[in-house]
């Protein structure tokens, strides 16, 4: 065991090191935090600049444009975060056109020549039936833009105030019938206790977990292929061995650079942690808006990054024996990789529906587990019983992979030229 | 004594038998060639005694017992295939394999400082091994290999790659740990350094023994079957009846003679067909030679083995 202590010394001394790891440790969580952060404070500062819109009015109604225009204008003011891309402003003009005439003549003739002004010159079209059900029309060069939505709200919004009054409702009391409902989100925790929240703010909080452990796992379980084949191509494999059984060295390895991993991740539970507790509100101030991250899932993360570490460095470092290039080892890698690939594809499907029987089942697979249930528990809180026996899976797979690993390795760093085939990894499993 | 020992020893990968029924002994204290073309089964021999292959049949023997990682403290072994970590320091990675061997920190660092200095590398301690020419780079990797101070040294092609002054260097050291007691298994395709540095030599060829014995008395079993002759003229008088091989140097010929042929006949021809001669000499066979010799002839016989069958 003391041999293996040496080994594991040297992959975490060498490594942490290294000026790579100490930008690595600063430099991700700022970007992951920068991506959280930044379109709250873009929505702030109103960066999505004005889009001028003529409104082609054959209705024969005035009030109908100034309503949608004050609407439009209060709506640009009130900065509401509902819509994602709010930022945008609206500038109607209107554009009295009789029934007879034909309004898609009338944007064609507008929009070539010379009274084109721009790209972002759009045309509503408010059709003379347009309280009898027959919808408007919206032309634009550009449809690919999310604040289009928030027009479509009030033109939609406009047109039943103007259908309301026409029934012959009071108009000053339509405004506060038409009020929009926000639905108010609790999230039950594990003791059954509702805390306020939203969907937005778990799914950024679920979304960091998972991108930061499937990055993690990947990015060090590469480092250990790496540094196999290192010791590969560098023929130092053969002075170490003539010292330690081969399985020492995979595991000293492994564990010095999960170390390392798990050194990085400190650093990052960590100032989540203080981030949670005191930064909240000096960016709230600021506008963003920072999630914070419970205690609890912090510690699961840490648990999942161990044991989906361990799997898939085990299956990075028995491929690295194999190969004598990192060319070789592009494609060698390639389905250990797919397999932690996977889950971030499909994702999507656990998160909206956490406790399906499939999304209990995924969660179970232990190449899956470390991202697939650390979503579920980031999402809702999965019975103790799943989260138990997903990582008794997992463990009992590391051990099946450590052998098999230990056995394939310990004949792979001797071997150098052709990569084998799975016929010929078989018959070392057999040797002395 | 017998510091490492192979009896029967027998190693197989897949349908492939790399060493068959091998033994041999090294004695303590001396330095034990281990030859062989290309293929023939060393390296695998000698990862067996550092228990980086386990045999399938037979023993593998250190100090008297059988090889087990125990042992591996005891055993130094500079391979073939050798290599440094590009990114650690010189004296870092010294160190690191001096704790692999059970060294503590502190003693290691005394002794890396000792042997960079009598390998004149004091300078580049705190370097990386891509600062290092590759003659530096092989003395480094040299005193891996014994700085735990073992009591066997596996040297497999020590001097490839260095400068004469370097070689000369590590050969003093080498029989500087002879002095001192140690034994010294020493594989090269070398003959030379093996005539000038082996006690006892083991060829083997397609994983077999196919000579063993003291080199004195290796050479001894040839007898004296080569003729030196320098001479000037023609060289036709050599008959094919008398000469198995004829090496034709700058000034002068090495006859290695038929199985029973007399030297002295190609005295008596040389001066029948009136050449000059300046020099003649009936010496023993080099090492070279008796190294061809064996394989080729060993070859030969596994052919004539396989067609009979």
């Amino acid at each position: 065991m003391k041999k293996v202590w040496v080994i594991i010394k040297r992959e975490y001394l060498v490594r942490v090191r290294t000026r790579a790891f100490a930008i690595g440790t600063v430099i991700s969580p700022l970007l992951l935090l920068g991506l959280i952060i930044l379109p709250g404070f873009l929505a702030q500062r109103g960066g999505g600049g004005e889009r001028y819109v003529t409104v082609l009015d054959q209705s024969g109604d005035p009030d109908l444009f100034a309503g949608l225009k004050s609407r439009v204008e209060s709506k640009n003011d009130s900065n509401s975060d509902e819509e994602f891309n709010s930022s945008t402003r609206f500038v109607l003009t209107r554009q009295v056109v009789t029934a007879e005439q034909d309004p898609r003549e009338l944007i064609q003739s507008q929009s070539s020549g010379s009274g084109n002004k721009g790209p972002d010159k759009a045309f509503l079209v408010l059709g003379p039936k347009i309280l009898d059900d027959v919808p408007p029309e919206y032309h634009a060069k550009n449809l690919s833009d999310f604040s289009i939505r928030a027009l479509e709200g009030a033109v939609s919004a406009t047109i039943a105030e103007r259908k309301l009054m026409r029934a012959g409702f009071d108009a000053s009391k339509i405004g506060q019938y038409m009020k929009p409902i926000d639905l108010k989100q609790f999230k039950i925790g594990a003791g059954g206790e509702s805390t306020e929240g939203g969907m937005r703010q778990d799914f950024m909080v679920a979304f960091a977990l998972l991108f930061f452990l499937y990055m993690s796992v990947l990015f060090y379980g590469i480092f250990v292929m790496r540094g196999v084949i290192e010791e590969k191509q560098s023929r130092i494999v053969e002075v170490v061995i003539s010292s330690v059984k081969p399985t020492q060295m995979m595991l000293g390895k492994v564990i010095g650079i999960g170390l390392v991993g798990l050194t990085q991740i400190g650093i990052w539970a960590l100032s989540a942690g203080l981030l949670s507790m005191f930064g909240a509100k000096l960016f709230a101030s600021q506008g963003g808006r920072v999630p914070s991250i419970p205690l609890n899932l912090l510690v699961y993360f840490v648990l999942y990054f161990v044991l989906g570490f361990f799997l898939y460095a085990t299956l990075y470092a028995m491929v690295g024996s194999t190969v004598s290039s990192e060319e070789d080892a592009q494609q060698a890698q390639f389905p250990v990789t797919l397999l932690l690939v996977v889950p971030m594809m499909i994702f999507g499907l656990v998160m909206s529906n956490p406790s399906s029987t499939s999304s209990i089942v995924l969660s179970m697979v232990p190449f899956f587990a470390p991202t697939l249930m650390m979503l579920r528990i980031a999402v809702i809180n999965p019975p103790a019983w799943q989260v138990l026996l997903s990582m008794a899976i997992m463990l009992a797979t590391i051990l099946g992979f450590v052998w098999l690993s230990a056995k394939i390795y310990r004949v792979g760093i001797l071997m150098y030229g052709k990569r084998p085939n799975l016929a010929e990894l078989g018959r070392w499993l057999r040797y002395n | 004594m017998n510091v490492v020992e192979l009896k029967s020893v027998t190693k197989r990968f897949d349908q492939f038998i790399a060493v068959k029924d091998l033994s041999f002994e090294v004695r303590q204290g001396t330095i034990f060639g281990l030859l062989g073309p290309n293929g023939a089964g060393k390296t695998t021999s000698i990862r067996m005694i550092v228990n980086i292959f386990a045999p399938d049949d037979g023993d593998v023997l250190v100090m008297s017992k059988q090889v087990s990682p125990e042992l591996q403290p005891f055993i130094g072994y500079l391979p073939e295939e050798r290599g440094l970590y590009k990114k650690m320091k010189i004296g870092d990675q010294l160190v690191f394999f001096a704790n692999l061997k059970g060294v503590s920190s502190s003693e290691a660092s005394r002794r890396v400082d000792d042997w960079l200095k009598r390998l004149e590398l004091s300078d580049w301690k705190n370097k990386k091994p891509t600062d290092l020419s590759k003659g530096m780079q092989q003395k480094v990797q040299f005193i891996g290999s014994i700085i735990h101070n073992p009591e066997v040294m596996i040297l497999d092609e020590p001097f490839s790659g260095l400068d004469p002054v370097s070689v000369d260097l590590l050969k003093s050291v080498i029989l500087d740990l002879k002095q001192q007691g140690k034994t010294i298994i020493f594989s090269t395709h070398q003959m030379e350094q093996v005539e000038q540095m082996c006690d006892d030599i083991c060829l083997i060829n397609h994983g077999r023994q196919v000579l063993s014995g003291s080199l004195r008395e290796v050479k001894r079993r040839y007898g004296k079957n080569t003729v030196i002759l320098d001479y000037e003229g023609t060289d036709s008088f050599l008959g094919v009846d008398l000469v198995k091989q004829h090496k034709r140097f700058a000034n002068y010929s090495e006859i290695l003679l038929s199985d029973g042929a007399d030297a002295q006949e190609v005295l008596r021809r040389a001066l029948e067909a009136g050449a000059r001669v300046n020099r003649f000499e009936l010496v023993e066979p080099s090492l070279n030679e008796i190294f061809i010799e064996t394989v080729t002839g060993s070859k030969n016989r596994a052919q004539v083995a396989e067609a009979a069958r």
